[in-house]
């Protein structure tokens, strides 16, 4: 991803009570070179009400790290999120919790 | 020189977006060209080649579920992309402020262009070839993609 301006960072409480054990497929973010961060880190925001501090800490996963898992939940609720990455053009894919290496 | 406001600003509740004639004939040209690729009954390699990345694979390690994915869901996400470029289009003409899902609309129709730009000039993130390589820097495609960065920039600015 390109490198745009720095995004102000608000300390809200994490939410990684979104993230539960008994979900069975997780979706997953990857980097591409034409997605802006701002943007990434925008959707991430308004698609699953992430706080702007951890919404950047998943942003950066995606551009540091390659890829980052932002979602998780039942395979219906997975595709529904995938579809709705993809409606904003981020590249999104899901697997079974687990599968991921 | 007057003090610059950026293209896309907030009002109130409402989101304005202000940017030239020649722009926003350029933006409505791209829209409408990106309109007939997607409802192009069979499109060629290349119009497929050019689309890729507005359909992403969303079962990477499962053709079965993949196909029965693109089966269900491509027809869906070709028609949000072609509901937001509805909303550009009459957001370009009227020039009226908008609402968030509008300006959202907006902002999805000109990442879904840059994307397509992106794919085209091989884009890529690897600082040693500085995003673009020779061949496409200096070209006129670069050039809007560059601006619709900004202008996309501006939207994220707006609704952050």
């Amino acid at each position: 991803m390109p490198i745009t301006l720095e995004p102000t960072r608000v300390e809200e409480p994490s939410i990684d009570e979104h993230v539960a054990p008994d979900h069975p497929w997780i979706v997953l973010v990857w980097n591409d070179p034409v997605n802006l961060m701002s943007y990434v880190t925008l959707v991430l925001k308004k698609l699953f009400g992430y706080s702007e501090a951890k919404a950047t800490e998943l942003m950066l996963d995606v551009h540091h790290k390659g890829r980052a898992v932002v979602a998780n939940g039942s395979r219906e609720q997975a595709e529904m999120h995938v579809f709705r990455l993809h409606e904003h053009g981020l590249w999104a894919t899901m697997e079974k919790d687990g599968t991921d290496a | 020189m007057n003090r610059f406001r950026g293209p896309v600003r907030r009002k109130g509740d409402r989101y304005v977006i202000e940017i030239g004639t020649d722009e926003t004939a350029l933006i409505t040209r791209l829209v409408g060209e990106l309109r007939a690729l997607l409802t192009d009954p069979e499109p060629d390699a290349e119009a497929s080649q050019l689309l890729l990345r507005l359909f992403p694979v969303a079962y990477p390690d499962d053709a079965d579920m993949e196909a029965e994915y693109q089966r269900l869901m491509r027809d869906e996400l070709v028609q949000s992309k072609l509901s937001a470029f509805d909303i550009i289009d009459e957001a370009l003409t009227s020039m009226e402020s908008l609402d968030e899902g509008r300006l959202v609309a907006v902002m999805q129709s000109i990442n879904s262009i840059r994307l397509v730009l992106g794919n085209m000039l091989e884009v890529t993130d690897d600082p040693a070839i500085d995003e673009v390589d020779d061949e496409h820097e200096d070209s006129a495609e670069y050039a809007l993609y560059s601006y619709l960065s900004w202008l996309l920039e501006w939207c994220v600015r707006a609704l952050t």
